[in-house]
């Protein structure tokens, strides 16, 4: 290899970590989980203490665990469990919903990491 | 009127260097790849190998006549697959012409073949990433897979330059 290779190689290689860090960072992590019941506030919960809430909802309990400050729906009376596979939630203006439950969950922090969500 | 065309000597090494670039361009086609938007390029081993030996015009011929008659041949002429390739093609062959030129000037060898591979590979992937951002997939999440595209770009552009350099020592007394 000769020398303008190597330079090459070096620049190539030191590229690629900037770019896993642009494209591949997440906003910043989320304080508080806001719980919503039928759109008006529930419950807000930190994400510092891990512990599981159970809310009512418009069908029955759904049940979300908090655990080294994410948040998930682990039950939910709906059929689609489209709430449970949306996983864990980290990050500031992260958002999940059981809308057959009317349960809606959002990440509260310093820095969203969406200004808007559509589903 | 009669029209004759004399072919010189450069348009039957063209000819020659394309029908070996696509020949590979082929038979890679035929590989199956397990992630999409990664294959090997292996063709551009005939480009680099051309461009180290015969100069910047002749690698561009190669290249460009390469994706249009490997187009034809697989039935994607004109289709986003052929857009797709055609701006890799001209992306990558713009960089080496600029590396080539680059190269003239730095003091010592300047590019080998493992630095032109890398060049032309990572160029590729950058102008095919933009384009299917701006004509096919205009969205912000498509952005999520540019790192492993160009990390992919790295590693295959290395190995290509690689065997490129170990090919030009056999047929270079």
């Amino acid at each position: 290899m000769t020398r303008a290779d190597i330079v090459v190689l070096v620049l190539a290689l030191a590229l690629l970590p900037m770019l896993y860090v642009k494209f591949w960072h997440h906003g910043a992590a989320g304080d508080e989980v806001r719980i919503m019941v039928d759109g008006k506030t529930y419950e807000t919960v930190s994400l510092k203490h891990d512990r599981r809430v159970t809310v009512h909802g418009a069908l029955g309990d759904s049940v979300l665990e908090i655990k080294h400050g994410a948040v998930r729906f682990i039950a939910s009376p709906c059929p689609s469990k489209y709430c449970i596979h949306s996983g864990w939630l980290h990050d500031g203006g992260e958002f999940t919903a059981c809308l057959p439950n009317r349960v809606s969950i959002e990440v509260t922090g310093a820095r969203a990491r969406y200004d808007a969500i559509n589903f | 009127m009669e029209l004759s065309v004399q072919p010189t000597r450069a348009d039957h090494r063209i000819a020659w260097l394309t029908a070996l670039a696509i020949t590979i361009h082929i038979a890679e086609s035929a590989l199956p790849n397990p992630l999409p938007g990664v294959k090997p390029g292996l063709a551009n081993v005939v480009t680099i190998a051309v461009l180290c030996l015969y100069g910047w015009r002749m690698a561009a011929w190669v290249s460009l006549l390469r994706v249009l008659v490997g187009s034809l041949l697989l039935g994607t002429f004109l289709s986003p697959t052929f857009v797709l390739s055609l701006t890799g093609a001209l992306c990558s062959i713009t960089t080496l012409g600029a590396a080539h030129l680059l190269g003239a000037r730095l003091p010592g060898a300047g590019f080998g073949p493992v630095g032109f591979s890398l060049l032309a590979a990572m160029a590729h992937v950058a102008g095919q990433f933009y384009c299917a951002y701006w004509l096919f997939i205009p969205h912000a999440a498509l952005f999520t897979l540019l790192p492993v595209l160009m990390s992919m770009a790295v590693v295959l552009g290395v190995i290509n330059g690689i065997i490129t350099r170990t090919m030009l020592q056999r047929v270079t007394p």
